[in-house]
C-alpha cells in the first residue's frame, strides 16, 4: 500500500510543484482542471456512450410525452413509468465508469488533503502531537519523550490520557525549518515527519498510521509505522487550512468539487463526451 | 458531570435573569443596516485623544516630578497639565457621557451606573436596554421570532464624532465608554465600557473546582462556581452560554467539555467542540473560540480564556467571561458593522467586553493578584497593538483611543498604597504597591509611542474622566433613611435581610437610594406609589441634602458626604426631570456601601471596606478631578470634560452647537 501511496503522491507532487510559491487557488484550479480532463477520458473509455446518448434522448422524449399528455392521465402515467425505467438504465450506464473512477479519485483526494487540508503553523503558534498506543501499553506508567526537530520546542510535559491510551504534548514553533519528530518510549524510537514550510502551498502529513490498510489509504503522507509496534498512530494537529474567496473561507473539498464539475461540463463538448 | 451550586439569594438571581436574559437572545435578530463610509475631508490639523480611565492628576504629578513619566512631562511642557473637572457624580459612564456630548447629565440622561424604574422601584442599568422581538410563533417547545429584537443605547444627545461627521471630518473612536450599542454613525467606532459578555452580563466567569468555594454573583456579573469531580484523571463539565431565545422558557445553552489531567505532571488537556489544547498549571490558554447552538443553523460565537490554576491536589480551572467574538459579533460592537471584523482579521481575537479585566475573579480569590495582572496585561498588549495600527492609518481628523488598565488596577490595588485602608496587607503591599505607579509608566510608554508616530500637525490630548481615592468606608444610605424616618419597612421585617426594597412600606416612605450616588424622593405622580406631594418636594430635598451634609463619621470625625448635590440645581437640559433628586458627593475615603445601591438595609451605617476593590471615584468631583495634559496650551484655568469636547470641535473650526454647554479649552 505504501508504494501505491508513494507513487500517487509523487505524481501529485510533480503536478503541484509549480504552484507552491503562489496562492493555493492556483494549484486547486489546475488540479481540478486536470481531474476533469482525466475523468472525462475515463468516462468516455469506460461508459457506453451510444447507450447513454440513446437513453438521454429517450428521457427527453418521455419528458415531452408527459408534458403533452398531462390531461390524459393514462398516457401521463405510462410516460412517467417509461421515464423512470430509462433513468434506471441511465444510472446503470454510469455505474461502470463510476466504479473505475472511484479508485483514482479516492487516492487523489487523500493526497490532496495533504496539500490543501492543513497549513503550516507560524512561529509562535503551538500545536499538539497525539500518540495513540496499543491496548497492551499502560499509558499511565509510560515514560515517553518527544524529540522535536530544529525550530520546534516541546512546550509541555506529556498529558497521558489513560482511558484513550494516548499521550499528548504541546509543541511550539520557533521557526519553520521542520524535520523529523521522534517519539521515544524506552529504547524504541518512532519518527514522524514534521515538515513546515513558509510556502503558501505545502504538503503536510498530519498522521503516521500503523499497518492498517484503510488507515493507510486515508493517511498516505508517510510510510506506515512498522508492524508489531506499541504505537498505533502519531498525529500532529496542524491548523486547518481554508481557501479564501471574497471574504469567505472555503474548505478545499468544496472548492475542488465545484471547480472540477464546472470544468467537466465545460470541456465535455471539446472531448465529445456524452455524460 | 458538574453539579452547579445553587445561589441562595434567589431574588437577586431572578432579578438578574429578568434584566439580563434578553440581551443575549438578541444575537441573531437583524440589527440596523451596516454603514460603510465616513467623513472624508482631509483636515489640516489632526487630533489624537488618549483616554486613560481614572488617571489621577495628583499621582500623575507626583510621578512626573519623580521623572517616571518622561513622555507626560514632555507633553505637558509643550502645552498644559491641569486637573479636569469631572461629572456629578464622577462615575465613568456619566463622566464619559459628559465628554461625548459636551453636556452634563441633564443633556445626556446618564446619571449613574444604575437608574431605577419608578414604577417598580427596581434598579435598572442606565446605559442600555434590551427589547425582545414583538412577534413570534410558538411550535411546541420552539419559538420562531417574526421580528427582530433591539438593543438601545440609552445615552441621549449627539456624540462629538456625529457632530464631526456632520462637518465631514473623519473620526475613529475606540472603546469610549457609554457607547454601547454604538450610536449610528458613519465614523469608525468600537463600543467600550457597557458592552456585555455573550450572556448579556457585565462579565460572568466560571470556576471549576473540587474544592469547596463560594463566590458572589454581583449586580450584572461576578462568577459561578461549578463543583466537579476528578474521576480517573478526568473532569467533565459544561460552560454556560447565553439563554436560548428559540426555546420556551429561554433555557441556558451550554457547551460540554472534558479535562484530562496527567497522572503525574501538573498539566491537563482541555477538549470541547473542535478545540483541544494542553495547559500547564498556572498557564493561560490564549483566546479560544466557543460556539453555542440554539437551533440548527443558529449559533453564536464567543471567546474565552482558560486558566489552569491547579491540577492537583485540588483541581481549579478558571474560564473567563465569554466575550462577544469580534469576527462574528452576535451583538452590535462597531460602526460600521465590519470594523470589528476588520480588527479581528488583523489582530485575531481580542477583548470586547466593556470592562475587560476580571475584577470579580480577583475579588472572589479565584484569581490572585499576579493572575489578575497577567490577564490585564493581555488587555494592555492588545490595546497597544490596535492603537499602533490605528496610528499608522491616522491621516486626517480625530482619533480617540481608550485604555481601561488605569481604572481597573487602581480599583483593585489601591489598598496597597493606603496604609490606613482596612484591607491593607503589609506583606502583599511590599509586592504590589508598585503596581499602580507601574501602570502609569505603561501609559507613559503608550504616549511615547504616539509622540513618535504622529506628525507635527497632530494635537495630542491625554485625558481622564476622574481621579481616584481610597475606598475605606462604605455608607449605607438606605439604612440612614430608615433610621431617620424617611424610609419604612413593613411590620415584622428584619432590615438586614431585605433586598431590592422587597419589604418597603411605600405608603409611608419618603425617600430611597438606588444606584451608587443617587437618592430619590417617593414623589407623587412620578413614583407608582409616591407620597411626597410636588409642593413638598423642594423643602424635603433641601432638608435631606442639608442633613446628609451634616453627617459625621464618629470614628474619624470627618464628614461622610462633602456635598449633597440637588439634581435640578446642577443639571441642565431636556432630561433633568429624570435625574435623581439628590446626588451624593462623598468625602475622600468614603463611598456608598456594597449593599445599599440595590435596596438593602445593612445593620451598620458605616462599614469598613475590607474588599480588594479598594480604590474608587464616587466622591464629590472636587475631590477627584480627572487629568488633562495637552500639547496645545489650554486657555481655561478650570476646564471640565464638556469643555474638552467644545475644544475638540473648535480645533476643527466647527461652530459649537447650542446643546454643547462646554467652553472651548483652546
Amino acid at each position: 500500500m505504501w508504494w501505491l501511496n508513494k507513487a500517487v503522491g509523487l505524481v501529485v507532487k510533480v503536478l503541484l510543484l509549480p504552484f507552491t510559491g503562489i496562492n493555493p487557488w492556483g494549484g486547486m484550479i489546475f488540479i481540478s482542471f486536470l481531474t476533469a480532463v482525466l475523468m472525462l477520458f475515463i468516462y468516455k473509455k469506460t461508459s457506453n456512450q451510444n447507450g447513454i446518448k440513446e437513453v438521454k434522448n429517450l428521457i427527453k422524449g418521455y419528458l415531452l410525452e408527459i408534458r403533452l399528455f398531462q390531461n390524459d392521465f393514462g398516457t401521463f402515467l405510462a410516460g412517467l413509468k417509461k421515464l423512470l425505467s430509462v433513468n434506471v438504465r441511465y444510472l446503470g450506464y454510469n455505474l461502470k465508469p463510476l466504479l473505475v473512477m472511484i479508485v483514482p479519485i479516492f487516492l487523489l483526494l487523500a493526497q490532496m488533503n495533504l496539500w490543501f487540508g492543513y497549513r503550516s503553523p507560524q512561529p509562535g503558534e503551538t500545536l499538539l502531537v497525539k500518540v495513540k498506543f496499543n491496548q497492551t501499553v499502560e499509558v499511565g506508567q509510560l515514560h515517553a519523550e518527544v524529540e522535536a526537530p530544529e525550530g520546534v520546542t516541546v512546550d509541555s510535559p506529556p498529558v497521558r490520557i489513560i482511558d484513550e491510551n494516548e499521550a499528548d504534548w504541546r509543541l511550539r514553533i520557533i521557526d519553520q525549518t521542520g524535520g523529523q519528530l521522534v517519539i521515544r518510549t524506552g529504547s524504541e524510537r518512532y519518527a514522524k515527519d514534521m515538515s513546515l514550510s513558509r510556502r503558501q502551498l505545502a504538503k503536510l502529513s498530519a498522521i503516521r498510521v500503523n499497518q492498517n490498510v484503510w488507515k493507510q489509504l486515508l493517511n498516505p503522507g508517510e510510510k506506515p509505522l512498522p508492524g508489531e509496534t506499541e504505537i498505533k498512530q502519531i498525529e500532529l494537529v496542524y491548523p486547518e487550512a481554508r481557501l479564501k474567496f471574497l471574504g469567505l473561507k472555503i474548505h478545499w473539498l468544496v472548492a475542488y468539487f465545484l471547480l472540477s464539475v464546472i470544468a467537466g461540463f465545460s470541456l465535455k463538448g471539446l472531448f465529445k463526451v456524452e455524460i | 458531570m458538574a453539579k452547579e451550586k445553587e445561589d441562595n439569594s434567589l431574588s437577586r438571581r431572578r432579578f438578574l435573569e429578568l434584566m439580563l436574559a434578553t440581551s443575549a437572545g438578541l444575537a441573531f435578530f437583524p440589527q440596523g443596516a451596516s454603514l460603510t463610509t465616513r467623513g472624508g475631508r482631509d483636515t489640516a490639523r489632526k487630533v489624537l485623544v488618549l483616554g486613560f480611565d481614572g488617571l489621577d492628576p495628583v499621582l500623575t504629578s507626583d510621578l512626573m516630578k519623580a521623572n517616571r513619566l518622561p513622555s507626560f512631562r514632555k507633553l505637558a511642557s509643550s502645552g498644559s497639565f491641569l486637573p479636569l473637572g469631572s461629572s456629578i457624580p464622577p462615575q465613568s459612564p456619566v463622566a464619559w457621557a459628559n465628554f461625548i456630548t459636551g453636556t452634563d447629565p441633564g443633556g445626556h440622561a446618564i446619571f449613574d451606573f444604575v437608574h431605577r424604574d419608578p414604577k417598580a422601584y427596581m434598579p435598572v442599568f442606565s446605559a442600555s436596554e434590551s427589547l425582545p422581538g414583538k412577534h413570534d410563533i410558538c411550535l411546541g417547545n420552539l419559538i420562531l421570532p417574526l421580528s427582530g429584537g433591539k438593543i438601545n443605547n440609552l445615552r441621549r444627545g449627539r456624540a462629538f464624532w456625529q457632530i464631526l461627521e456632520d462637518n465631514d471630518i473623519p473620526a475613529t473612536v475606540f472603546k469610549i465608554p457609554s457607547n454601547y450599542p454604538p450610536v449610528e454613525s458613519k465614523q469608525k467606532t468600537f463600543s467600550g465600557m457597557g458592552t456585555p459578555d455573550i450572556k448579556g452580563y457585565y462579565g460572568l466567569f466560571n470556576f471549576y473546582t473540587n474544592e469547596y468555594k463560594t463566590i458572589t454573583e454581583e449586580y450584572g456579573g461576578g462568577g459561578r462556581v461549578h463543583d466537579v469531580y476528578v474521576i480517573g484523571h478526568r473532569v467533565e463539565s459544561r460552560i454556560p452560554g447565553p439563554n436560548n431565545p428559540f426555546k420556551k422558557g429561554n433555557p441556558e445553552t451550554y457547551v460540554d467539555f472534558k479535562v484530562f489531567i496527567d497522572p503525574v505532571y501538573p498539566a491537563a488537556k482541555i477538549a470541547y467542540q473542535d478545540q483541544e489544547f494542553i495547559l500547564k498549571e498556572k498557564e493561560w490558554s490564549g483566546w479560544k473560540k466557543i460556539k453555542f447552538d440554539f437551533i440548527p443553523g443558529q449559533r453564536v460565537s464567543g471567546l474565552c480564556l482558560f486558566y489552569l490554576k491547579e491540577a492537583r491536589p485540588k483541581f481549579k480551572l478558571y474560564v473567563s467571561p465569554i466575550n462577544i467574538d469580534p469576527a462574528a459579533p452576535a451583538m452590535p460592537l462597531s460602526t460600521p458593522d465590519n470594523y470589528s471584523k476588520e480588527l479581528a482579521r488583523k489582530f485575531g481575537p481580542f477583548f470586547t467586553k466593556g470592562l475587560p479585566a476580571d475584577t470579580a475573579a480577583l475579588e472572589n480569590e479565584v484569581l490572585d493578584e499576579n493572575e489578575f495582572l497577567a490577564q490585564d496585561e493581555l488587555v494592555y498588549k492588545e490595546s497597544v497593538a490596535i492603537l499602533e495600527d490605528e496610528l499608522k492609518n491616522f491621516r486626517s481628523g480625530l482619533l480617540f483611543y481608550y485604555f481601561s488598565n488605569t481604572d481597573q488596577r487602581q480599583h483593585m490595588f489601591y489598598r496597597f498604597l493606603d496604609k490606613n485602608h482596612p484591607a491593607y496587607d503589609e506583606k502583599l503591599a511590599a509586592e504590589f504597591a508598585p503596581v499602580i505607579p507601574r501602570t502609569y509608566e505603561e501609559m507613559d510608554k503608550v504616549l511615547q509611542m504616539c509622540l513618535e508616530k504622529v506628525d507635527r500637525q497632530t494635537a495630542i490630548i491625554v485625558m481622564s474622566d476622574h481621579g481616584f481615592n481610597p475606598f475605606r468606608w462604605g455608607f449605607n444610605l438606605n439604612t440612614w433613611l430608615l433610621q431617620t424616618g424617611y424610609h419604612y419597612l413593613l411590620p415584622g421585617s428584619r432590615p438586614e435581610e431585605v433586598t431590592l426594597f422587597q419589604r418597603t412600606d411605600w405608603s409611608r416612605t419618603k425617600a430611597y437610594g438606588v444606584g451608587l450616588n443617587a437618592l430619590y424622593l417617593n414623589l407623587k405622580g412620578r413614583e407608582s406609589q409616591g407620597i411626597v406631594a410636588p409642593s413638598e418636594r423642594e423643602a424635603l430635598t433641601r432638608r435631606l441634602a442639608n442633613q446628609l451634609e451634616q453627617l459625621i463619621d464618629p470614628k474619624t470625625g470627618e464628614k461622610i458626604i462633602l456635598k449633597a448635590y440637588i439634581g435640578r440645581d446642577v443639571y441642565h437640559g431636556p432630561y433633568v426631570d429624570l435625574a435623581p433628586d439628590i446626588i451624593l458627593g462623598f468625602n475622600r475615603n468614603y463611598r456608598i456601601s456594597w449593599n445599599s445601591p440595590l435596596g438593602s438595609f445593612p445593620r451598620e451605617l458605616i462599614e469598613d471596606n475590607r474588599q480588594k476593590w479598594s480604590g474608587d471615584h464616587m466622591s464629590s468631583p472636587t475631590v477627584i478631578p480627572g487629568s488633562l495634559i495637552s500639547s496645545l496650551p489650554v486657555k481655561l484655568s478650570d476646564p471640565t470634560l464638556q469643555d474638552v469636547t467644545a475644544g475638540l470641535l473648535s480645533l476643527f473650526g466647527i461652530k459649537i452647537p447650542p446643546e454643547v454647554t462646554g467652553r472651548p479649552i483652546f
